[in-house]
């Protein structure tokens, strides 16, 4: 059974290691972006289960990303989780209309963070779905 | 010197006094322009089209008098200076009038030309220097709000690379820990916890402030709440070796509130109470009702600790009050929380307070609406004065896919919602406000003036069209049951207000027993 490949997009390089960590913990294979614009050239080359992505990041933020992938015909559904320091009031609606599976802000906790990636991992019976541990 | 023109809306029903003081105006300003009312009604239509630089207002007119008109007409042009024109006899209450915001008084008969310009003058100058002023203020407010907030935001960046961290080599992830290393992290975890709490704080408190906090009231079982709150905090009450206990009256019934916010609330009080609450001592979260205030629950916190001051009393849910006795306690936070918990229960209509005997202990208390259906259901049971012969209860369950739910699960269920309240009749039917969810299952209640037969038409009309919602197929599943509402032993000879209480009072019961059973998980015995 193949590890779910997670897509992390910040542009925080210690915050991408240490998720990187936590994730490969978790049986996760782990690939990143740290701008809005490689972010949509990485979703089309790895083609990954589920997408992390900040809001606040250079060169196109997470809701330019969210309208580019929603508009992909091979990336919409592919799930993302935003994980961002701004505010719940405002963005977390906006985030889920914009196609976001989920909306978590800064701090997250891991438990809260892996659950949710579970749940937006494709459903099990399907043959060929990637298994966290 | 070209000044512009003055344009003055004199309000005045004495014509003779009218021409008096059109004739002092125009002899000390020429560029006057005077424009006469002698009714209230005419002025407030007057100050609804035209912006006049002054208000000369007689106080007694044939539709106003005293107070009430200044009030008014300060209500519906609170920037435009007024000046009172009163009679020798009702001074008083022109000073008093100047206190509460109008700018000056002239008494009529007693008014020279150069009195009544300088008046005018003065009075146009003071109300442009006090909004002036008003503004300068609130852009004060909105710079320190807008700060804060981002302020806050910024702190979360780098307390989240440390909370990362932390938590990687707590749990072992960049090899094995020493217990003693271990324990060490332990703590830091905590500050960072802490830390995250004040950031929170901070921004609450901000809202708050700039009235930008919500509320979404919903229907909730407080004991409910109040068994969560306690269940979060017995590790901190034990250890503390502090007492945690419950205090709940069973007939409680449910209240109207935001369960999230509300749970805040106890939790911060509970917190509050166990740390103020030494060794031995306990605290008790209790609820109830009072005869005195039918409307309302009283929730409480009750602690055995050192209680507070008077003077501490009256000051402790004012923001950034910290307790000058409470400051040798090295973590006692930002001197936000009570201010938020008074600010949360504002929002849901209630009241919070403190009672302490120095010494003896605290108790904290705050009042909830009741949840009461007796007004919400009296338009639909009620036909030709008599209450209607049949009820049904349909409840309709929206259970999520997975939990937490994948996608937008609000903004489906909400969809659902209103599609639910367009398949009842408005006259008879009625779907009740959202009731408490729990996670990831929303369960609304329809009350149909129906009997069970004609309830399965209804049902079946829900089902088809909440099956219709895309959203709803690929995300969640949906439960329709119904039960009809016992009302044969309602007396029908008593008041018609009561009969209405009764059903209410039948289906809340019906209610917060099928919500109870299904948090047992039994399955809901009432409902086919």
């Amino acid at each position: 059974m193949r590890k779910p490949k997670i897509l992390v997009v910040d542009d925080d390089p210690d915050l991408v290691k240490a998720l990187r960590l936590r994730l490969r913990a978790n049986n996760c294979e782990v690939i990143t972006a740290s701008d809005g614009y490689s972010v949509i050239a990485a979703a089309q080359k790895e083609h990954p289960d589920v997408i992390i992505l900040d809001l606040g990041l250079p060169a196109g933020d997470g809701f330019v990303v969210l309208e580019r992938l929603q508009s992909s015909d091979a990336l919409s559904s592919i799930p993302v989780i935003v994980l961002t320091a701004r505010d719940p009031q405002g963005n977390e609606q906006r985030a889920l209309k914009a196609g976001a599976a989920a909306f978590f802000q800064k701090p997250v906790d891991n438990e809260e963070l892996l659950n949710v990636i579970r749940v937006s991992l494709p459903h099990r019976s399907a043959p060929g779905v990637p298994m966290m541990s | 010197m070209d000044r512009p023109e003055t344009h003055v809306l004199l309000i005045e029903d004495n014509p003779g006094d009218a021409d008096l003081v059109r004739l002092r105006l125009v002899e000390g300003e020429p560029q006057v322009r005077v424009e006469c009312v002698s009714r209230l009604s005419d002025a407030l239509e007057c100050l609804g089209k035209e912006t006049p630089s002054l208000v000369l207002l007689d106080l007694n007119l044939p539709d106003s008098r005293g107070a009430e008109t200044f009030r008014k007409i300060m209500e519906k042009a609170p920037n435009v200076p007024v000046v009172i024109l009163s009679g020798q006899d009702d001074e008083a209450l022109a000073i008093k009038a100047v206190h509460q915001g109008v700018q000056d008084y002239l008494v009529k008969g007693d008014v020279s030309s150069k009195q009544l310009e300088r008046a005018m003058r003065y009075a146009v100058e003071r109300q442009a220097l006090l909004r002036s002023l008003e503004i300068a203020r609130k852009q004060q407010l909105e710079f320190k709000n807008q700060f804060l907030s981002h302020v806050s935001h910024e702190l979360r960046t780098p307390l989240t690379c440390i909370h990362q961290y932390v938590t990687l080599l707590l749990d072992g992830l960049a090899g094995p820990l020493a217990p003693e290393q271990s324990d060490h992290l332990k703590t830091v975890l905590k500050s960072v916890n802490q830390l995250h709490a004040m950031i929170r704080d901070l921004l609450e408190a901000t809202r708050a402030e700039s009235g930008k906090m919500r509320v979404e009231p919903r229907c909730v079982s407080i004991g409910e709440l109040m068994q969560q709150a306690v269940a979060m905090m017995n590790p901190t009450a034990q250890g503390k070796q502090v007492g945690l206990e419950i205090g709940l009256d069973s007939r409680i019934p449910l209240v109207y509130a935001d369960p999230d916010r509300i749970l805040e609330v106890l939790i911060n009080l509970t917190d509050n109470a166990i740390k103020f609450t030494d060794v031995d001592g306990s605290v008790m979260v209790k609820a109830c009702m009072t005869e005195a205030d039918p409307g309302s629950v009283y929730v409480s916190v009750t602690d055995t600790g050192r209680g507070i001051s008077r003077e501490a009393q009256s000051l402790i849910f004012e923001r950034l009050y910290q307790d000058p006795d409470s400051i040798d306690n090295n973590r006692s936070g930002l001197g936000l929380g009570l201010f938020i918990c008074k600010e949360v229960v504002r929002l849901h209509g209630g009241r919070i307070w403190v009672t302490s005997e120095p010494g003896q202990g605290s108790i904290f208390t705050f009042t909830l609406p009741l949840y009461s259906l007796t007004e919400l259901l009296a338009p639909v049971v009620v036909y030709q004065e008599h209450l209607r012969a049949a009820f049904v209860l349909v409840r309709v369950e929206l259970a999520a896919l997975t939990n937490p739910p994948r996608g937008n699960w609000r903004e489906t269920w909400q969809q659902c919602l209103e599609t639910l309240r367009r398949c009842v009749y408005l006259d008879k039917d009625l779907v009740l406000p959202p009731m408490w969810a729990s996670g990831s299952t929303e369960t609304f209640f329809v009350l149909a003036s129906t009997d069970t037969e004609r309830a399965g038409i209804m049902t079946t009309r829900i089902r088809e069209q909440l099956e219709r919602i895309a959203d709803l197929k690929t995300k969640g599943t949906l439960t329709i049951t119904t039960a009809p509402v016992e009302v044969g032993s309602v007396d029908r000879s008593q008041s018609l207000e009561n009969q209405v209480e009764a059903v209410a009072g039948r289906v809340t019961e019906m209610i917060m027993a099928s919500m109870d059973k299904k948090r047992k998980g039994n399955g809901v015995k009432h409902f086919n």
